[in-house]
Order: structure tokens, then C-alpha cells, then sequence
């Protein structure tokens, strides 16, 4: 254990390209605060052979030049950029503030609010109520996780995924809420939609949310 | 400009990909077979990352407007400029006019047709390789259909080679079918009995197999505790175990997160091997250590320079 409580962080391979850096087994705030510190903190030391930096709930991972730099040298580049920034968490500049007006009048909002017992008034309430922060993007161009949902929220994924889910879908599935960024297959529950767009390749970053900012679901206009 | 005449039921362009993006989200993507990509490219006296044809699923035709240059590199087919054949890994000549024939594929799975000057649509994010779920990069980020119509860039003239055939041991060749495996993030979660299946079976390729991912065929490897862990960045050739135990490769455009446990993570080199594979055809895997799987890339990389060099005259 570092001074600060923390578990050291692990390094370990992925392949030849590039390298996983473990900060902790959790998917919580604290963890995901520390993740985006190191990463921002590789992404500031701008070293030559790094060729892109991706995140998610408690690992860093680093892809590099491996026809010019081994893994030992890689992992030798990164080690006190890590420790730096890994004690520095707390000072992480906040992000931006999203407000997202929500329609909430998904084909699913009935169905979460007998599985948990709610009102749908109660739902929309609930899902409403907090300031997410933005964990990390990933999994598909925009796509944010976002923490934390209500733990009444909580239902498991639909047994029955859509084929085709469309954009800006407002949807909750296990201890998570989201926004589609674009029409994809899915197995989330949906709530509500939302008019805003999400991703745009056109633009750069291509991504309205970026990690470590803060999104706040307003019922009504969509 | 080139025409498609005839499109094969798959048709994109495609390049080495746009790295720099992946914590939004978007996937390195580019081409399935870099190896084939940059033999193609070399080979016509592109960078090897030059924006090509990635053509599989059936046979097509192609149109000049104006003369170029061209090479054939991946999977084996039968094809013919103007009637005359047209082998694989060879640079020829396209006169104004000229039409060039891909029968079906013969052997493999990905063809790419690398075009002197490379293929001149606009990048997205840094890259002209199309990534067809969220419909961007080449061509409205479509597949090409019948009756498209593509700029090629400009080339210098006197720099590309006509008519030079890559010598056999520099050719992409696919018999091998042992692929190397690096140990992955996850393997303290597997027992040593899972490892010793994953290094003694021949998997099949699975049907449902695409450019996100490859579904392998076998014995299912069985994890010791959790299938799902908070959700962590993984690459392409990252081997998932889901539960259930049926191995998933993450291929180009795979997701940038995920979040089953990564067994293993094929070799950057012999990652190509597995993407040329058709479904029923089989792949087996051996452990490699990082620095073994850095050398076999390095080893590539040199022969691939070595390819460019030879195709510009020595």
C-alpha cells in the first residue's frame, strides 16, 4: 500500500502494443477519479513512443511504438509519471457540466417501474434526481459511463436485447444509466430519448462528454 | 478515378486505421489484414498504410478512367485485367479503360487492392478506414456499391513499380495456423487446466464472425470465479472469455472496453492469421512472451521494408 491507502498500481502487459495499468477492482468514484488522474497524467507527460491512452472503471492502458520500445522500457517511462499523478487524484480538475433534457416516455419506463416497485413519476424522479459524473468513454464512438445510478434503479439486463436501439435512447440496465450515442443493437431498458447528439465525427473530440464531466438528465423537452 | 463495376457483397475502404481516439470510444479500426495492407501498398511504392480496397464474400469488377497502377495482396483469387491473368503480391499497369475481374476468393478471407497514389476520400479522425457501425470514414461510411466512383491520389511518376512480384519469402502466405498468445490481464483467473486447453485445441472459426470480433469453436475454458469484471480497455486479438467459456478475439473494429476477463492476447504479427480464416477453418495457439511477440512484429516490419525497397529498384 502507497501513503495515501491506495494499492500500488500493477503494470501488465497487453500483447506487444501496448500495457494495462491496474489502479484497484472497484467501479466506484474514488477509483475512477484516480484512473483519470493517470491517465491524464501519461497524456500531459506527451512521450514520444505513446501512441493512444484509453481508461475505464480502474485501469489505464497505453498503447506505444513497439518497433522502437520494449515493455520493460515502456514500463520504466511510465512508473513515476504513475506514482505522481496516482497521489495527486484529488486535485483533478472538475469537467464540464451537461444539462440533457429527457423525454421520458421509453417503451420500457412502465416495465422498470413494476420491476422495482416504483411509481413512473417515481422513476423519472429518481433517475433526475443526481449529478452523474462521466467515469470514461467506451465500448462503442461516445458512449459514456456514468456513475452513479440510484440503487433503487437497479434492474437487471432486458433476457430480450433490441436489434436496433435508436440514438440518443435514454436506458438503465444493473447499477448503470446511459445515453445511446448512435442506433446499435442493446440490451438496456429504455426510459426515456433525448434530441441532443452525443457524437459527431465530424467534430474533434468527436464526443460531447468527456471523462470527469458532469451530466444532469432534466425531465421534459427531449 | 475507379469505378466499381461490380461490387462483391463486401467492399470498404480501409487503412492502418485511426489510433489517438479510442478514450472516446472509437476503435483503432483499419484494415483486418495490416500485414496484406502494407505488402499491397509497398508494392504499388505507397506508405504502407495507404487507404485500399478490403474485398471479401465474393467477386466484383473494377474500372479505370484513367491509368494507374495496382496490386493484389491477401487472400488468394482468381482475377483478370483485360483478360489477362493477374497473380497475387504483383505490381501491373491499368490503362484508361482497362477492367480488372476478381472471381471468388480462393483461399482466405480479406483481398485487399492497393491502388498506386492510395484511395483519396476524406479522413475522419485522422483516417480514411470506414467503420461501418457507426457509418463513418470511407465512403459514408457505407459499404461501396455498384456504380461508385473513387479519386485516387497523386503519384510521382518514376517512383511506382510496375510489374514487380514480391519474392516467395516476403509474399503474405497463411498456411500457418499457429498463432502466438501473450498472457493477458486476466489469466490469474483461470486455472492451469484452462491454459493447457487453450494451448492444445484446434478452435474452428465460428460463423458469426466479423470485423468486431472472431467466435472460436472448442471446449469451453473454464473461469475459477466472476465472468464479468469492471469494465477495462482491451485491443484487437485480446482473447475474452465470457461466460460460458466460448474464447471471443477481438478483431479492428472490436469495442474499445470490455468487460470479461482477457485470457490471453494474440501476437500483433500472427493476428493476420486469424483474419484471413473462413468459418470451419481452424486455429490453434502457442505461448509467446512479450518480448517474443515485439521481435515477431519487428521481424515484419523489416521484411515489409525490405519489400518496399526491393519494389523500387533495390
Amino acid at each position: 500500500m502507497s501513503p495515501s491507502g491506495w494499492s500500488d498500481p500493477i503494470f501488465c502487459p497487453l500483447a506487444d502494443s501496448a500495457l494495462t495499468i491496474a489502479l484497484g477492482e472497484r467501479a466506484d468514484g474514488e477509483t475512477s477519479a484516480r484512473v483519470r488522474a493517470v491517465a491524464a497524467g501519461v497524456r500531459a507527460a506527451a512521450l514520444a513512443p505513446v501512441r493512444d491512452i484509453a481508461f475505464g472503471y480502474a485501469a489505464v492502458t497505453v498503447w506505444y511504438d513497439a518497433l522502437h520500445t520494449s515493455y520493460a522500457a515502456m514500463e520504466a517511462l511510465l512508473q513515476p509519471i504513475v506514482a505522481a499523478a496516482a497521489v495527486a487524484s484529488p486535485a483533478y480538475a472538475a469537467g464540464r457540466e451537461h444539462v440533457i433534457p429527457v423525454q421520458y416516455d421509453g417503451p420500457d419506463l412502465e416495465d422498470v417501474a413494476r420491476r422495482t416497485g416504483l411509481a413512473v413519476a417515481d422513476v423519472i424522479a429518481r433517475h433526475s434526481a443526481p449529478t452523474y459524473t462521466v467515469y470514461f468513454l467506451g465500448f462503442v464512438p461516445g458512449w459514456a459511463y456514468l456513475g452513479e445510478l440510484d440503487p433503487a434503479l437497479v434492474v437487471p439486463h432486458r433476457t430480450e436485447p433490441r436489434a436496433r436501439v435508436p440514438a440518443g435512447s435514454v436506458a438503465i440496465a444493473g447499477a448503470q444509466t446511459g445515453v445511446y450515442p448512435y442506433a446499435i443493437p442493446g440490451g438496456w431498458h429504455l426510459i426515456g430519448r433525448t434530441s441532443v447528439g452525443l457524437f459527431d465525427p465530424m467534430r474533434n473530440p468527436p464526443a460531447v462528454f468527456a471523462a470527469g464531466d458532469r451530466v444532469r438528465f432534466v425531465p421534459g423537452g427531449g | 478515378m475507379i469505378e466499381i463495376v461490380a461490387a462483391p457483397p463486401y467492399l470498404t475502404v480501409q487503412d492502418a486505421g485511426r489510433p489517438g481516439h479510442r478514450a472516446d470510444g472509437v476503435p483503432g479500426g483499419g484494415a483486418m489484414d495490416r500485414w496484406a495492407l502494407a505488402v499491397g501498398n509497398v508494392l504499388v511504392g505507397n506508405g504502407t498504410g495507404a487507404a485500399a480496397l478490403e474485398w471479401s464474400l465474393g467477386g466484383g469488377r473494377l474500372r479505370w478512367d484513367r491509368a494507374g497502377v495496382f496490386a493484389l495482396a491477401g487472400a488468394g483469387v482468381e482475377a483478370a485485367l483485360d483478360g489477362e491473368p493477374v497473380a497475387m503480391h504483383r505490381s501491373y499497369r491499368a490503362r484508361a479503360g482497362s477492367e480488372l475481374v476478381v472471381g471468388r476468393l480462393v483461399s482466405g478471407r480479406f483481398l485487399y487492392v492497393a491502388l498506386a497514389g492510395g484511395i483519396d476520400v476524406a479522413p475522419v479522425l485522422g483516417s480514411r478506414s470506414t467503420y461501418l457501425p457507426a457509418r463513418f470514414g470511407g465512403v459514408e461510411g457505407r459499404l461501396l456499391r455498384t456504380g461508385d466512383r473513387l479519386a485516387i491520389g497523386e503519384t510521382v511518376e518514376g517512383v511506382v513499380p510496375v510489374g514487380f512480384g514480391a519474392p516467395a519469402e516476403l509474399e503474405p502466405r497463411y498456411e500457418q495456423s499457429e498463432c502466438g498468445l501473450v498472457r493477458g490481464p486476466h489469466v490469474e483467473l483461470f486455472s492451469a487446466d484452462a491454459w493447457r486447453v487453450l494451448m492444445e485445441t484446434a478452435f474452428g472459426i465460428d460463423p458469426a464472425s466479423d470485423r468486431m470480433g472472431y467466435r472460436l469453436v472448442g471446449p469451453a475454458i473454464e473461469h475459477r470465479g466472476d465472468a464479468a469484471l469492471p469494465s477495462a480497455p482491451v485491443c484487437p486479438g485480446a482473447v475474452q472469455i465470457p461466460a460460458g467459456g466460448r474464447p471471443i478475439v477481438l478483431m479492428a473494429d472490436g469495442p474499445t472496453v470490455g468487460g470479461y476477463p482477457v485470457i490471453a492476447v494474440v501476437c500483433s504479427a500472427d493476428l493476420p492469421f486469424i483474419a484471413q480464416r473462413m468459418p470451419g477453418e481452424v486455429v490453434r495457439f502457442r505461448a509467446m512472451t512479450v518480448d517474443e511477440s515485439q521481435r515477431a512484429l519487428r521481424r515484419r516490419a523489416v521484411a515489409i521494408h525490405t519489400l518496399a525497397h526491393l519494389a523500387r529498384g533495390g
